[in-house]
């Protein structure tokens, strides 16, 4: 470059920045690199170049007659306008540079570039109509599509879609020349990335521009791509689904009424011949025609759509397609009859399709047992959601022809599935929209005697109910009395044996009650409760009495399902409490002498029928407290001293003979009321109580947590946790327990010092329970405690590390249970600790894993590993407990790596066979996400489980492998093939009843052989297929039902099994 | 396969149920069962007392098996097999008699029925049961021949060696063996 000469200092900052252009220029066209564009677009932004100087600094390289050259000149241009500021683009630029990328389309070598510096140029606020036909005209003439890449084939469209969106006005103008310029580009196009945006071009063009001379243009390039079929690509990384793509041109088919009598035609073909899927998008895809073209159009083809979509209903494919036909059907009636005025007509006036599918489908209904009446049916409901007017007319034909198919004597056999047909009507009608409750009002009369009756057909009854269900659920149907009427119906049948009721009839049954109750609940209170509380007996039926016991059983099923609103329940507990305190102290004192004998000998079923008042109270909160139901904590008063009372009682008054209310099994149910009811209530509520009842338990107190109908004998106390108290007094610590473990974590024990309480409950548990329940209720209420208030107890647990407490396991001295028991109790303090992300917690589990070498405890410990985390129903949120998110994740985190390298590598094969044991434990308690990824170190591992001696293990073992057969990951066949022959071998020999005591593990090794086949390729397994088929076919000859049914699949997918 | 249809619309029938008593105990239980015991039923379950196979284990075989002109209904659903027509000879327990009822009397795909009828036995019951499989006494009109094609060996055996008729009888049989 020449030195710069004085006189021409002032234009010198001018030079010295085309200079700069000049250089970037040159440098760019040397090395390609962003930075030289990038320092380009900031000196135009500063305003130290203009963008003609760009193109001046360009000037050789546009017109170089090497072809490289001129395609590097015209690129840099379009990077630089790609990145620069539209404020620096001035009118007169953007002119300029339209024309000259426009001018560089003719140029085969720049028309890429070009295409790039036109898709920025477009976007430009500058940018006028006048360009924008420039551009298209341009692009009309010189683009060939044909020659260009995907790519560059998007820019095309790109350019098209922004210039539609922007200068609709100048392209209408430009009119035939437009839409002929445009169809020729889009003809032919493939790729789905580019139809994306060539289907939404294409919908503006259909909606907007006047198309009457090129619809079947427009039609040729939209719907040639009918059905989508595309699928993507595995990590496609567009992310364009076939369903974008289907919508998109559903957008086109649907856009103009002209494409009607192009597209119906070739709809029905692919409905007939496509393949499922195909089917479903057609029937789609007209959901959204049908109304576009309109009535004339659907008229014409009305005929030979409905004889087509009858076919996907009474012969469908598959469930999917039969409702899309159904719906589909509907569009067509709606389209029909909607806007014709057919709203003002009489029902008369229906004619045409509706009339005569109606009249079709009522035809076949005069078989009503058939197969065909079922879709038949199908159609004459969908006809109730159409148009009101459809509507009316098509309950005008049917309900008539059904009532009269019920009263007919000859028909007779056949009630039921007319009920069942007149039910899927009036649900329908129900379910409609259009039709409120006026639509069925005309038939009210009928259809209730109807249904009625109903009842009492043999198999009719579920029909039946379902059809009052839906007329009760009618808004504006029923009136109050009707409603009345329909549950008076239903108590008859209550009246009845309900024991002989099928299990989907009493479900009926309830749901109708339900309805019923949700409208007005006084029908069910006043007639159906005081039926089935009549049902209840006195006293409980005698042993051999089966049948008066499933009576028993099915209404209080009853009672426990239909009490759940308030004031029902308060019934409940009324009536179920006074029958069981009636039942467990009989108002008159027994008859002396051989009498009482009698009576001893025939407690169970009068404690069984006690248990079952219990268990229904417990089923009923339980479900209550579920739907966070208001009401429960009001029952910590109203019932809890209810139940202490009558077990109390029955611990002093018996002093030692049984009684009803001291089965244990019976106090388990009441524990379980306990807690359910008590953990509803708030802080100072429990704070009351657990004074009461620390009162009671600790110093023979029972004023305050016991009041209740009996009189406590004189002169006996009561003192559970004394070491000479009776075992009826020791089960009652299951309620204290029961008790504890629902308490917040802010109500304090009442007691001066909680640890040493604590302490005391522990050892009780240990030593002094007689039985695992009280020892289990023990440890609950340690562990809970131990969870919700660990503040106070640090000196607690340190002594208990320190002091090698859980070394008490390895005392020989001790019996074998009380060792088994000190783990339990370690096991649990350890879970408190865990599931609050305690840090002693680990130190906890290490005391355990030291047991491992112990010859009589070392499996119960192992055991132990997986029980610090597995799913219990003591620590959980409604209990209040403190739970850590993912607690379970992070044990298995921890522990995992170090059970798989124990197992690997302990010393001596006992140690080894521990942390099998741990191993498979563990396994069992945490998710499987936990595991998966260890899989591959696992799966030996599990295999040598499987020999271990112990049935459990070997049980766990097998579910672990069958929780991680998954057909649909390659990596875990993968290493089920590699193990395949052994895995076989193994579980064969487990599922034989020879061999194998345990049911359980011969099931699992059954459900294991059952899914091989999909694990495993065929041609790996295919030389065993005769030794299983034949050593399964022993296994069908099992005693246990049970296992039989899981030989029956196993051996048929073996039998499937082919290559 | 003949596309040929031998009943367009075949009448269909309620299904049966579970009895009720069993979904509140144990069997011959005093005691209503807990909804969540599972831990303690597994426990219970280990003991290996005999629960010979009865009339309903082996109608539970068979009621699910696809009709093969109605794909989409069971074999129970269109009566064509019941509980009842399955007899257990009372002299020698290993022998059963498994009588179905063609849908109408001219139905040509008895013989498929009564062959996949057999084949679903012959792979789900011991070796020891020999099992007579017949339609129901003047249900068919070609009843006889029919009894002696189902009960004769070598022709179920030479059946079971067309491709195309065991790839359909496998679709029929796929039903039966979902298990609940």
């Amino acid at each position: 470059m020449a030195p710069v000469s004085d006189s021409n200092r002032q234009l010198g900052p001018e030079n010295a920045a085309m200079d700069r252009v000049e250089r970037l220029v040159r440098t760019w066209v040397a090395s390609g690199r962003p930075e030289e564009v990038q320092e380009t677009v900031s000196a135009i932004s500063a305003g130290q170049a203009s963008l003609l100087d760009v193109v001046k600094a360009l000037g050789e390289y546009l017109t170089a007659e090497e072809d490289e050259l001129r395609s590097k000149g015209v690129e840099f241009l379009a990077q630089v306008i790609a990145q620069c500021p539209s404020e620096r683009m001035n009118r007169q630029a953007v002119k300029v540079l339209v024309l000259f990328m426009c001018s560089k389309l003719e140029d085969t070598e720049t028309i890429i570039p070009a295409l790039k510096g036109l898709v920025s140029l477009v976007t430009q606020p500058a940018f006028t109509s006048v360009d924008a036909v420039d551009v298209v005209k341009a692009m009309f003439a010189h683009v060939k599509m044909r020659v260009l890449v995907q790519s560059q084939r998007f820019m095309v469209y790109t350019i098209i879609d922004s210039l539609v969106a922007k200068h609709r006005e100048a392209f209408l103008n430009m009119g035939d020349a437009f839409l002929d310029g445009y169809i020729s580009l889009a003809e032919g196009e493939k790729d789905p990335r580019n139809l994306l945006v060539a289907f939404a071009i294409a919908r503006v063009l259909l909606i907007e521009f006047d198309i009457k001379h090129h619809v079947e243009a427009l039609f040729n390039i939209t719907f040639c791509y009918f059905p989508i079929t595309f699928r993507p690509p595995p990590d496609d990384p567009y992310g364009i689904t076939s369903e974008d793509l289907k919508k998109a041109l559903r957008g086109c088919l649907n856009a103009t009424p002209e494409f009607g009598p192009l597209a119906v035609p070739l709809f029905l073909e692919k409905i007939t011949a496509g393949s499922p899927a195909t089917k479903r998008d057609t029937l789609q895809t007209l959901d959204a025609c049908l109304p576009v073209y309109g009535a004339s159009v659907a008229r014409e083809h009305a005929r030979k759509l409905w004889n087509t979509l009858k076919l996907e209903i009474f012969q469908p494919t598959d469930p999917e397609t039969e409702s899309m036909a159904l719906h589909t059907v509907q569009v067509l009636i709606q389209t029909i009859y909607s806007g014709t005025g057919a709203e003002t007509s009489e029902d008369d006036d229906i004619q045409g399709l509706a009339r005569d599918a109606c009249e079709e489908c009522i035809r076949i209904l005069k078989e009503p047992e058939k197969s065909q009446a079922k879709p038949a049916m199908k159609v004459l409901c969908a006809f109730v959601s159409t148009t009101p007017s459809v509507a009316k007319f098509t309950l005008a034909q049917a309900v008539p022809h059904l009532v009269k198919l019920f009263h007919d004597p000859a028909e007779a056999p056949n009630r039921a599935p007319v009920l069942r047909l007149l039910a899927d009507l009036a649900d329908a009608a129900r379910a409609s929209t259009l039709a409120d409750g006026a639509a069925l009002a005309p038939y009210k009369d009928e259809l209730l005697g109807m249904l009625t009756v109903g009842l009492r057909v043999p198999g009719g009854a579920v029909h039946a109910l379902d059809g009052l269900a839906a007329a009760v659920r009618t808004p504006g149907l029923l009136g109050d009395d009707e409603r009345g009427f329909a549950v008076h119906s239903v108590n008859a049948l209550l009246g009845g044996d309900v024991a002989e009721m099928g299990e989907d009839v009493s479900d009926k049954i309830l749901a109708l009650l339900g309805a019923v109750s949700a409208l007005a609940p006084a029908h069910v209170a006043e007639t159906t409760l005081p039926l089935l509380f009549g049902a209840l007996p006195a006293a409980a039926p005698a042993r051999a009495d089966d049948a008066a016991r499933l009576t028993v059983w099915t209404t209080l099923a009853f009672l426990k399902r239909l009490c759940m609103q308030a004031d029902l329940f308060g019934t409940l507990v009324a009536r179920l409490t006074a029958t069981l305190d009636a039942l467990c102290v009989p108002p008159a004192p027994a008859p002396a002498g051989p009498a009482e004998d009698r009576d001893a000998e025939d407690a169970e079923p009068t404690a069984a029928y006690a248990h079952a008042l219990l268990r229904t109270l417990a089923d009923a909160l339980a479900a209550k407290v579920a739907r966070g139901d208001g009401d429960v904590p009001a029952y910590t008063a109203r019932l809890l001293p209810a139940l202490f009372n009558l077990h109390v009682y029955a611990a002093l008054a018996h002093g030692g003979a049984d009684s009803v209310a001291s089965d244990p099994r019976l106090v388990a149910v009441s524990a379980e009321v306990v807690t359910l009811v008590l953990q509803t209530a708030d802080v100072p509520t429990q704070e009351e109580f657990v004074r009461a009842l620390f009162a009671a338990y600790l110093d023979g107190q029972l004023q305050g947590i016991a009041e209740g109908r009996h009189q406590f004998p004189e002169g006996r106390t009561f003192a559970p946790f004394a070491p000479d108290a009776s075992g009826l007094q020791k089960n009652l610590v299951l309620l204290f327990s029961a008790a504890v473990v629902a308490l917040h974590k802010e109500v304090a024990l009442a007691v001066p010092d909680e640890s040493a309480f604590v302490d005391t409950l522990l050892q009780w548990g240990i030593f002094h329970a007689d039985s695992k329940h009280q020892s289990d209720a023990a440890e609950h209420a340690v562990a809970a405690v131990l969870n919700k208030r660990t503040e106070g107890f640090q000196a607690f647990l340190t002594q208990k590390l320190e002091s090698s407490w859980l070394a008490q396991a390895k005392d020989v001295t001790l019996a074998l249970p009380v060792r088994r028991r000190v783990i339990t109790a370690w096991t649990w303090m350890t879970k408190a600790l865990q599931v609050r992300g305690h840090p002693s917690a680990q130190a906890f589990t290490d005391r355990l894993i030291e047991l491992f070498d112990d010859n009589d405890v070392g499996w119960d410990a192992a055991r132990a590993i997986g029980q610090v985390v597995s799913s219990d129903k003591v620590l959980t949120k409604k209990h209040h407990a403190v739970i850590k998110f993912l607690y379970a994740q992070k044990f298995a985190n921890v522990m995992l790596p170090r059970i798989i390298d124990g197992a690997k590598t302990a010393s001596d094969p006992r140690r080894q066979n521990a942390y099998l044991v741990a191993l498979t434990s563990l396994i069992r308690s945490i998710p499987k996400t936990a595991y998966l990824h260890a899989l591959p170190a696992l799966m030996p591992l599990l295999l040598r489980g499987l020999d271990l001696p112990d049935a459990e293990m070997r049980a766990n073992a097998i579910d672990t492998l069958l929780a991680v057969a998954d057909p649909e990951s390659t990596a875990s066949c993968a290493l089920v093939a590699e193990h395949a022959s052994s895995l076989v071998a193994t579980m064969l020999k487990n599922s034989m009843v020879q061999q194998m005591p345990s049911a359980r593990v011969r099931t699992a090794a059954l459900k294991y052989l059952a899914v091989m086949p999909s694990l495993v390729k065929y041609d790996v397994l295919h030389p065993q297929k005769p030794t299983v088929l034949r050593e399964l076919a022993k296994t069908l000859d099992d005693p246990k039902r049970a296992v039989r049914k899981e030989a029956v699949e196993a051996r048929t997918n073996w039998f499937k099994y082919t290559g | 396969m003949s596309m040929e249809s031998f009943n367009p619309n075949p009448t269909v029938f309620a299904t049966a149920k579970a009895p009720r008593a069993t979904q509140f105990a144990k069997p011959h239980s005093l005691w209503l069962e807990d909804d969540n015991t599972d831990s303690e039923r597994e426990e219970e379950d280990e003991s290996n007392d005999a629960e010979p196979i009865d009339q309903d284990e082996i109608f539970e075989l068979i009621r699910s098996i696809s009709d093969p002109e109605h794909r989409s209904m069971s074999l129970e659903q269109l009566a064509v097999v019941s509980a009842p027509q399955i007899i257990f000879d009372s002299k020698s327990p290993d022998r059963i008699t498994v009588e179905f009822t063609p849908t109408v009397p001219h139905c040509g795909m008895s013989t498929f029925i009564g062959l996949s009828i057999r084949v679903r036995l012959l792979r789900s019951l011991p070796d020891r049961y020999k099992i007579d499989i017949r339609v129901k006494p003047g249900s068919h009109q070609s009843e006889h021949a029919l009894n002696k094609q189902l009960n004769d060996k070598e022709r179920v055996a030479a059946a079971l060696e067309n491709p195309a008729l065991l790839e359909v009888l496998e679709q029929c049989l796929s039903t039966a063996t979902r298990s609940a």
